[in-house]
């Protein structure tokens, strides 16, 4: 069941709450997947990742593969998380990160290469920025949307 | 193999590491508030400061963010421990006018008022903890 929240728009089914470690280890995966995809121009390598993104982001967090394989390869090792933060925020810069990538790859496969390398290259800025730093670029916007909207609701 | 890919790969890094740094710099630093721009705080927030009330902290967040929960928790305390301190949060979503009165783009960011509601100090991010309570010490009674 989902009901109308006050701002009108139909909620979502929501994610859990995320474990930031989690969060962390899949920016960087993103980050070597899209250096990967900058130094091999491999449009198809960018189209994998936006695939990755788009579970994420339309799926559902539960369903992002690089969180997944967190969950099976890496959780058992470290132990259950001190903290969790919540969802949809990420998803939402998973969303971000999608276009970006999406961006790319038809950048690359449709032989418009720069448009491939710019647009990976933003991508690659802001996974690098949420694996390094913590700092999530998408997250930051979903704050600052979410205002815009109200502020002219 | 594409050697502009490999440029440009070095180059976001460069750029990314540096933007971080400076991120990280930033955030939490208590930065002091000289000549302000600022409405009255307390009006904003709603409130009158008690006898004993010398500083009010108005901590903005938005409705999904993590940073502001560990922020509101960690000023929660710190109002607990100093009477002469208070918290107040308001939720941007609820009150966008008090993000543009005080022109925050970023939450958490918390502002602090002396007494008589001119804005003394402000703080994006998460506060750090000993810096903070240092300049609180330092905002006159007024």
């Amino acid at each position: 069941m989902s009901t109308p929240d006050s701002s009108g728009d139909a909620v979502r089914p929501a994610d859990p709450p995320l474990d930031p470690r989690g969060v962390r280890f899949a920016a960087a995966v993103t980050t070597v997947v899209l250096a990967l995809v900058l130094v091999s121009g491999s449009g198809w390598l960018a189209a994998a990742q936006a695939l990755v993104f788009a579970l994420a982001a339309f799926a559902g967090m539960r369903f992002a593969p690089y969180g997944v394989l967190y969950r099976k390869a890496i959780v058992p090792r470290l132990g259950p998380p001190a903290e969790r933060e919540e969802a949809a925020p990420v998803r939402f810069s998973q969303t971000v990160g999608f276009v970006f990538a999406a961006l790319g790859a038809i950048g690359y496969l449709s032989g418009l290469t720069v448009l491939g390398i710019v647009a990976t290259a933003f991508a690659l800025m802001a996974a690098f920025l949420n694996a390094a730093f913590g700092f999530c670029l998408g997250c930051e916007m979903y704050g600052l949307l979410a205002r815009v909207r109200t502020a002219r609701a | 193999m594409s050697g502009t890919g490999l440029v440009v790969v070095l180059a976001v890094l460069a750029v990314a590491t540096a933007v971080g740094f400076v991120l990280r710099s930033r955030s939490g630093r208590v930065r002091e508030v000289t000549e302000p721009t600022s409405p009255n705080g307390w009006v904003l927030a709603d409130a009158r400061p008690t006898a004993d009330e010398r500083v009010l902290l108005l901590q903005l967040s938005s409705p999904i963010c993590t940073p502001c929960r560990q922020t509101a928790a960690m000023l929660d305390a710190l109002a607990a421990a100093e009477p002469d301190v208070r918290h107040v949060e308001i939720d941007v979503a609820d009150r966008p006018e008090v993000a543009v009165a005080l022109s925050v783009l970023r939450t958490p960011t918390t502002v602090g008022f002396d007494r008589t509601g001119r804005e003394v100090l402000r703080i994006s991010g998460v506060p750090r903890h000993a810096e903070l309570t240092e300049a609180l010490h330092g905002v006159p009674r007024a």
